[in-house]
């Protein structure tokens, strides 16, 4: 899965999500731009408490920030996590339902490859 | 505008809820009728009914809660209306309460929120707080509230030299403030010593979002509260109570998405919230007596004393390691033991800090009363900060 966020067509500002009017400019208009997976580790938890319909007993987060400033919240795939850390994101899979109907987002790993996503 | 004062205050005891929700809002309005001098019936003086819940069509399968209780209290015809802003619910209701009032529109207003959380499991409960995330760039990712204190926790320790063991004395502090109140949720007293032994206690107080334990975060809760609110140039006139003037008010929202923050360490919902009550009150945050901050996570205590003014930036855990914020301290902080040992009802909570905020005032809060306390600040969190109000109550004169 192709990694991208979105531009607003008038001022330049990454986004993610897509929003319905930029909150730089003002502007409406976006366009879905491939997005480089280089990016740092702003902040992460390894959260035990997990809502209804894991199996799982932990799972970990991360705000990470891209080249181009943009920021987004994935799940972190990593073993060391270390704030400041560089990371590459990829899209994939986040979390599978009960039912088996899948979510995909941003998934941050450390540039040795990924850790251990249970 | 005209001023608007509080005549009247009701609160349950926090915990687990025996009877029904409706019952429960029910108790706490009665109280707080009663205690304004206005018992109901026929020549009740109500205007307009606002119910904050954040959780009754989720967790109750209920919806248009404001007309079952219009109807329970027998106080139709009067208006009403629900009022649903996340954990910030309760301190919405008392905005647009004052709202209501303070334009004219009406003379009397019961708002009573609740919420009853305790009778599904612990992830349901979990899940259905984090429906407050954003949807698409959060919640489906299977973040839930605490993930995000938990991130924001590490960088506020990082940032300020907070450490374990501050986060480990505010639960002291609130545990023991809670032990004086009879409606608080915890009467458990807890000992520095048991929450920085790394052994047996340890493993019970487990992580639940790194750094997060288990003793930073506030128990799952039942709970209503309730105020009477009045013009305070019509009190006499209805046959109400003295109020407690509600001096500011006034509420900010952030970013939904919280990585969209250029400072990921501040609430600045918090602190705009904050400033704008201030301004509105003719207060400063020096004029402050005590406080109710919303700890539903106790590094927010500090984060929210910081955002309010109430701490130079980055002090706060200094001041708390000094027992200021300890009731007997220059400024007690959470004196009703907090969300975090007095629970934390979601639609309840906002309504439940002004009521103990109206103990303090008037000088009735018995044990764990604050001295000459005159003016009072109520922080009610939503979201991950992304909806805040602030209230400030006070006993001083209009003009003073
Ligand atoms: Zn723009």
């Amino acid at each position: 899965m192709a990694l991208f966020a979105y531009r607003c067509r008038n001022c330049g500002l990454f986004t993610f999500p897509l929003p319905c009017l930029c909150r730089s400019c003002g502007g409406r208009e976006f366009e879905a731009v491939p997005l480089s997976s280089r990016c740092r580790l702003i902040t992460w938890t390894r959260l035990f408490a997990l809502p209804s319909g894991y199996k799982k007993p932990w799972r970990s987060f991360g705000i990470a920030e891209f080249e181009n400033g943009l920021r987004v919240t994935g799940v972190l795939d990593c073993k060391n996590p270390m704030v400041g850390m560089e990371l590459h994101a990829v899209r994939g899979i986040v979390r599978t339902h009960p039912d088996a109907r899948s979510e995909t987002g941003f998934i941050f790993q450390a540039e040795n490859g990924p850790g251990l996503l249970p | 505008m005209r001023s608007v004062g509080i005549c009247g205050i009701g609160h349950t005891k926090f915990g687990e809820y025996p009877g029904s929700f409706l019952t429960m809002l029910c108790q706490a309005a009665l109280e707080a009728m009663d205690d304004a001098g206005t018992s109901g019936g026929p020549h009740h003086v109500i205007d307009q009914i606002l119910v904050s819940t954040m959780g009754a069509g989720i967790l109750n399968h209920q919806s248009g809660v404001a007309s079952a209780v219009a109807d329970a209290l027998a106080l139709c015809p009067a208006m009403a209306e629900t009022v649903e802003n996340g954990p910030a619910s309760g301190g919405s209701a008392l905005k647009l309460g004052y709202m209501a009032i303070a334009s004219g529109l009406c003379d009397c207003v019961l708002v009573v929120g609740g919420d009853q959380m305790t009778r599904v499991p612990g992830p349901v409960a979990t899940d259905f707080v984090a429906t407050m995330l954003h949807p698409e760039a959060e919640y489906r990712l299977g973040l839930t509230l605490p993930a995000f204190v938990g991130m924001f926790t590490r960088l506020l320790m990082d940032k300020n030299g907070i450490t374990p063991r501050d986060l480990a004395l505010l639960a002291v502090k609130n545990h023991a403030n809670a032990m004086l109140n009879p409606l608080a949720q915890l009467h458990k007293p807890v000992a520095l010593s048991d929450l920085m032994d790394k052994t047996e206690t340890r493993r019970r107080d487990r992580i639940i979002a790194d750094p997060l334990r288990l003793y930073d975060a506030c128990p799952i809760s039942d709970g209503a509260a309730a105020a009477v609110l009045c013009a305070m140039d019509r009190t006499q006139a209805l046959g109400l109570r003295t109020p407690v003037r509600i001096a500011g008010i006034a509420s900010a929202t952030d970013t939904h998405v919280v990585a969209n923050r250029a400072d990921p360490t501040r609430l600045d919902a918090v602190r705009i919230s904050a400033q704008h009550a201030y301004q509105m009150a003719g207060l400063h945050p020096a004029d402050v007596d005590v406080a109710e901050l919303h700890d539903a996570f106790l590094i927010l205590e500090l984060a929210e004393s910081e955002e309010a003014g109430l701490f130079p930036r980055g002090t706060s855990h200094l001041a708390l390691r000094r027992g200021e914020t300890a009731i007997g301290g220059r400024l007690p902080i959470n004196p009703s033991g907090g969300l975090k040992a007095k629970g934390h009802p979601l639609g309840a909570t906002g309504i439940s800090q002004v009521v103990e905020l109206v103990h303090q005032l008037r000088g009735e809060a018995g044990e764990r009363q604050v001295p000459g306390a005159r003016t009072g600040l109520a922080i009610n969190f939503g979201g991950f900060g992304n909806n805040v109000v602030s209230t400030l109550v006070t006993t001083r004169k209009e003009d003073a």
